[in-house]
């Protein structure tokens, strides 16, 4: 698809491309320097206001009617899952803290366990079992 | 060549070409594919541990925690393979967790950065702990994921907090000029309640909307043109498909989170002002002590480089450091050069930190 032209290949697609690309650099600039206006602030504004105003009591006409015609039928509305979803999350919640809680007596129960290794090997001799003990009841204490 | 072969040939081109548009148009790529488990969970958030690949004395020994926005999916950090910051970062030895928001539904509408800073980041930074072992941590956020970490960070000085890198961080709204999003959210133009009070959340079209009409032509047109014109390059193709998926999954943000936004930050500048009060304690962004990596893209059009300079010379940091980056918000963590410049700056940084 390429022409001679003075010696030189040209590629008459790609001079449409680069042109292409010249006018599509353009058009972005332009367009990025309109959307960063006060005219388009106000327009955008004034459009989703005006959508929001018409929208918004309707949504609330139609949700309401939605939990009156369920709670006529003795189904669960939306309300209901919300504030059981919100009662399901602070479970979780509660959940999450135990599972804190456990995590540290677990930390603190390996730190007297290590701290106690030591004393094992010289558990062989019958009186050095007795002085095993303390660690262990402490081991204990760090659990409550 | 007959001039009947040449159109055969043609015809079976054009009817490749879109076959190959259809399938990325309307399909979803395979993305974040990094080995990972689920450690912990909390209403829709979700804690994720990614699986090491090198063996553990060559691993760093501080974990790695990623925080991402709460209006996308945070799988743009894992975005597929030989493509993904994490992988990148697990295969650089790092112990690397991240935290997804997950999508907050009607009964999150009062969700605020007050329960994500106080309630979800510090369980999860807990549990993040207790599966590695480290008392220590490193947090990297990204864009509102960045406000989040830096208010936590702030909050919370003495919780084991060893690094912080802030990728294109908005926390400076002081220059209304620069910022389209605080001329469209001005108080003069946009009702915040009446949205709110329609629609609870903020819903995910209209963030998208949002973000898109900042470069109308760059996100409307030319991305589709480019597409086009390498329907038969299967590298740009892949490529392509992979960020699609994730542009068009967008989620809601909630409604507390999203007010707060607009009214404390974009509209009053409250952070920087040091008037910010998350669950009535004031945000000093003076008291942040960890070490700090400020990432910055130089054409970020969403966080102009102006909301994140100011920031940092306020944070109270010996060692902090700003690293800019030519590419755009999303691209110097996810484009082609990402590979090359800003994942391998962040790694090295950060493994003088993670001893």
């Amino acid at each position: 698809m390429s022409e001679e032209q003075g010696g030189k290949k040209v590629d008459p697609t790609e001079q449409l491309l680069a042109m292409r690309e010249a006018y599509m650099n353009v058009w972005a600039k332009s367009m990025g320097e309109m959307v960063n206006t006060e005219a388009y602030a106000q327009q955008s504004g004034a459009v989703l206001d005006a959508f929001l105003t018409v929208s918004q009591p309707f949504k609330a006409s139609l949700e309401k009617a939605m939990v009156n015609a369920l709670q006529q039928l003795s189904m669960p509305t939306r309300p209901d899952f919300v504030s059981l979803a919100e009662r399901l999350t602070n479970l979780e919640m509660r959940l999450d803290d135990m599972d804190g809680k456990l995590d540290r007596i677990e930390r603190a129960t390996a730190k007297v366990t290590t701290s106690a290794a030591p004393a094992r090997p010289k558990a062989a001799s019958p009186a050095k079992p007795n002085r095993a003990r303390p660690a262990k009841k402490k081991a204990r204490r760090g659990t409550k | 060549m007959s001039a009947e072969t040449i159109e055969t040939n043609q015809f079976a081109a054009m009817q490749k070409r879109l076959q190959t548009l259809t399938k990325v148009m309307t399909t979803q790529a395979p993305l974040a594919l990094t080995a990972k488990e689920t450690v912990w969970t909390l209403n829709k958030a979700k804690l994720y541990h990614y699986i090491p690949q090198v063996p553990k004395e060559q691993r760093h020994p501080v974990p790695l925690l990623l925080v991402f926005a709460l209006m996308n999916r945070p799988y743009i950090l894992d975005l597929r393979p030989g493509a993904s910051f994490v992988e990148y970062m697990v295969k650089q030895g790092y112990d690397v967790y991240l935290l997804d928001w997950g999508v907050p539904g009607i009964e999150d509408k009062n969700l605020k950065f007050d329960d994500y800073t106080l309630e979800y980041m510090p369980r999860a930074i807990r549990k993040m702990k207790a599966v590695s072992g480290c008392e220590e941590f490193s947090l990297l956020g990204w864009c509102i994921g960045a406000i989040l970490t830096s208010i936590y960070a702030s909050l919370r000085p003495d919780d084991g907090l060893r690094n912080l890198i802030l990728l294109t961080a908005p926390l400076d709204f002081s220059r209304k000029e620069e910022l389209t999003f605080a001329r469209w959210t001005d108080e003069k133009y946009f009702d915040v309640e009446k949205v709110l009070a329609t629609f609870g959340n903020m819903p995910a079209e209209m963030i998208d909307y949002g973000a898109k009409a900042l470069k109308p032509v760059e996100n409307y047109v030319s991305n589709y043109l480019r597409l086009w014109d390498n329907l038969e390059n299967p590298l740009v193709v892949e490529s392509w498909h992979a960020m699609n998926t994730w542009v068009t999954d967008n989620i809601p943000l909630a409604g507390g989170a999203f007010r707060q936004l607009i009214v404390d930050l974009y509209r009053n500048d409250r952070l920087m002002k040091g008037e910010l009060m998350i669950r009535g304690e004031r945000v000093d962004l003076g008291r942040l002590r960890a070490n700090l990596l400020a990432i910055i893209a130089e054409s970020d059009h969403i966080t102009p480089p102006c909301q994140t300079e100011p920031a940092v010379a306020k944070i109270g940091s010996a060692d902090k450091e700003i690293y800019r980056v030519p590419g755009g918000h999303i691209g110097i963590m996810a484009g082609s050069g990402a590979a090359k410049r800003t994942w391998p700056h962040l790694d090295e940084w950060l493994a003088q930190r993670s001893k």
